[in-house]
């Protein structure tokens, strides 16, 4: 019974997909099942999770929004380049808080719109990115920051433990930034399992009318919606330039189609309604072994492009394809006679 | 009363967009009709020297770079408003937001049609622009293009210096810090970017006759680190994981050696591997003071900025351009034609960074 359930979940499929890959990328190069290899991915992965959380949560709801990495960069950029002209010598306390509360203001704008006019949230966010992007470069005048505050540094380069590959000597360090990662995951599965909020985004997504006449609240659920996507964007940037140990400013643009695609490789309707955060998070984890594996794999540079792009088309054709069979009605009569 | 004034802004908005459509749509039209005598002659030679007709304060020189917000530019654009103060002209930096192909090319059919005088360009994709190029030639307009040696639609391209030779300095810098022995691998922006792949090439031709103990990674030769740090440091961490005897990668971008150097430092391979290439003293002294860099090298963007202004002056005044031209900006005072070129200008101005003149370069 149960291994019937778990063959009609799209997660079961996007697993199987992830164990296969590591297989070919151990075949190809004996690397991948190296303890430094495993703590690379799983820092390669700490940006890219928290995006794709936010992202999730906003395609569940039926919308989309292609602004967070303009909407990090910004909140990002001001924090640091503030905290670098008072000459900050304090922990990680402040920026959290700075950019959490930038992120929420910037979010707000986006939920504002969209919940108060109704319009749709690709054409607002797709606007937005640009404001926040131009607001960046025009206003602010944004250039790349070589240096950053001392405590921001010294979390980024801190480990909670390193690993070390015996044979060829390598070592990576595990960010202590996997641990917000870890945080804001059981955080965000909470709230979507258990409260009205949660619940309220995926009868959104399914049915905003419904849902209304259901009695959700639909602008305060749209409205926080974009507000928490905000800051869970504003925490992945934080942490990006924390890592890197200098903040450049357009560093994160053009990640939001990667970061999509993930989501809707694991499994989430592009529509909305359907999706689960495990399908979210095994789908970002396919895409960042993807590209940073190719390598690895020896594929030749010129075509780790068409690579990536055909992973994509093919994952995110198999998951629309499934929407369309489980609208047909036929299909959908054969499938319960065939059980 | 709402649908009155609901009308009356439907109309302001027609009107408004009339208006505007009724202003700039002689603008296209006009450069159009003569376009078609001189393209037959344009992509041939460039054009006998002939001085513009305009006021010399009338003129408009624009400096297209690759971005607005990459430090490297950014440094490009103090030369620039230097070099405008110094001559009184006007003479200014426009870039887009970020690095794209696509983006460039709008600005500057964008520029175009606002009618500027010359156009200064540093292409992201040399191949993409050449069309635009072409259309801002056959509107009169002087294009003169920097990193870009393999464009065919500009009036002249300077470089720094000869890509060859700079790739070679690069390789010697990398030679050095490796002992001159082991393996290494060659990382671009771009496979499409012409000169990071030129001074790729010259590197390896050069390794090949002075360096005989070091030996090019066959089964990656050339990376792309999509001038993007990350993307350079998690390349680097992979190429140390597949190919445990590589010793050295040779970096062309300026994000490439600090992100390569990232990754050498954080996989416990300080001193067993080393990397060397083109980056901004401001931003890595770090990394050279702490031995994770050897030496980074470069040329002055705000220089080159400055010949290209100083190339479409010199033409704008209708002097001729020969071997030997003196632009007046150090590192270009004694330009020469690319051998078998009669486009490509190449200058001198390479220098060295390390950890002891890391300070003395004030930017």
């Amino acid at each position: 019974m149960l291994v019937k359930k778990l063959m009609r979940q799209n997660e079961t499929y996007i697993f199987f997909v992830i164990v296969l890959l590591a297989f070919v990328i151990q075949a190809r190069s004996g690397q991948f099942f190296t303890p430094n290899n495993i703590v690379d991915l799983a820092s390669a992965l700490v940006v890219p999770g928290l995006m794709a959380i936010g992202a999730f949560m906003v395609i569940i709801s039926g919308g989309i929004d292609v602004s967070f990495p303009a909407l990090a960069s910004l909140s990002i950029y001001i924090t640091t380049s503030t905290l670098l002209d008072m000459n900050y010598q304090g922990g990680m306390l402040l920026p959290i808080v700075m950019v959490c509360v930038l992120g929420a203001l910037f979010g707000a704008v986006n939920g504002f719109l969209i919940a108060q006019f109704n319009l749709p949230p690709l054409i607002v966010t797709l606007g937005m990115s640009s404001v926040f992007r131009g607001f960046m470069q025009g206003a602010l005048n944004s250039r790349q920051l070589a240096t950053i505050p001392e405590g921001m540094s010294s979390f980024g380069t801190s480990a909670l433990f390193v690993a070390q590959n015996r044979t060829s000597g390598l070592s990576s360090r595990m960010p202590v930034s996997f641990l917000i990662l870890i945080v804001v995951l059981i955080i965000i599965f909470f709230v979507l399992k258990y409260t009205m909020f949660g619940r309220g985004l995926y009868a959104i997504g399914g049915n905003e009318t419904s849902a209304r006449r259901a009695g959700f609240n639909v602008w305060k659920i749209k409205f926080l919606l974009y507000v928490i996507v905000g800051v869970i964007a504003s925490l992945a940037g934080l942490i990006r330039v924390c890592m890197m140990t200098q903040c450049h400013p357009t560093n994160m643009l053009g990640m939001e189609m990667m970061i999509i695609a993930g989501v809707v490789l694991g499994g989430t309707a592009i529509t909305g309604g359907t999706g689960s955060l495990t399908g979210c998070m095994f789908g970002t984890i396919l895409i960042v072994m993807v590209q940073n594996s190719l390598i690895l794999m020896g594929i030749p540079t010129f075509w780790q492009g068409v690579f990536l792009g055909m992973l994509i088309i093919i994952g995110t054709g198999i998951s629309a394809y499934q929407v369309v069979r489980a609208n047909d009605p036929a299909r959908k009569n054969l499938g319960r006679a065939r059980l | 009363m709402k649908k009155i004034l609901a009308l009356m802004m439907a109309m302001v908005l027609v009107f408004g967009v009339a208006a505007c459509g009724g202003g700039s749509a002689p603008a296209p039209a006009a450069p159009a009709a003569p376009a078609e005598q001189p393209a037959e002659s344009a992509p041939a030679e460039p054009a006998a020297p002939v001085a513009s007709d305009k006021d010399e304060s009338d003129w408009e020189i624009v400096v297209v770079p690759k971005d607005a917000s990459n430090p490297w530019f950014v440094r490009m654009d103090v030369g620039v408003k230097e070099y405008a103060q110094k001559t009184g002209l006007n003479i200014y930096q426009r870039g887009t937001a970020d690095i794209d192909a696509t983006l460039q090319a709008q600005l500057i059919q964008d520029l175009i049609a606002s009618g500027v005088d010359a156009i200064c360009v540093v292409p992201v994709d040399p191949g993409s622009l050449e069309p635009v190029l072409k259309q801002a030639r056959d509107a009169g307009i002087i294009v003169i293009a920097h990193e870009g040696a393999s464009l065919v639609n500009v009036d002249y391209n300077i470089e720094a210096f000869s890509n060859d030779q700079y790739g070679a300095f690069i390789m010697d810098n990398l030679a050095e810090a490796m002992g001159e022995e082991g393996v290494y691998t060659t990382m671009v922006a771009h496979v499409t970017n012409a000169s990071h792949n030129e001074w790729a090439d010259g590197g390896v031709a050069h390794q090949k006759v002075a360096y005989p103990n070091m030996t090019l990674l066959e089964a990656e030769p050339r990376v792309e680190s999509e001038d993007n740090g990350d993307i350079a440091y998690n390349t680097a961490l992979e190429l140390f994981k597949k190919y445990p005897d590589l010793k050295g990668i040779m970096g062309t971008s300026s994000f490439d050696a600090p992100g390569v150097a990232r990754a050498i430092e954080e996989l416990g391979l300080t001193g067993k591997a080393f990397t060397s290439g083109t980056g901004l003293p401001a931003d890595n002294a770090a990394l050279l003071r702490s031995g994770a860099v050897q030496s980074l090298t470069l040329w002055d963007p705000a220089l080159a900025g400055q010949a290209m202004a100083a190339l479409a002056v010199h033409m704008l005044r209708g002097l001729p351009v020969t071997d030997h031209l003196d632009l007046g900006v150090e590192g270009y005072t004694d330009l020469v034609f690319k051998p078998g070129s009669t486009t490509v200008l190449e200058g001198q101005g390479w220098i060295v960074i390390n950890a002891e003149n890391v300070d003395s370069f004030g930017f």
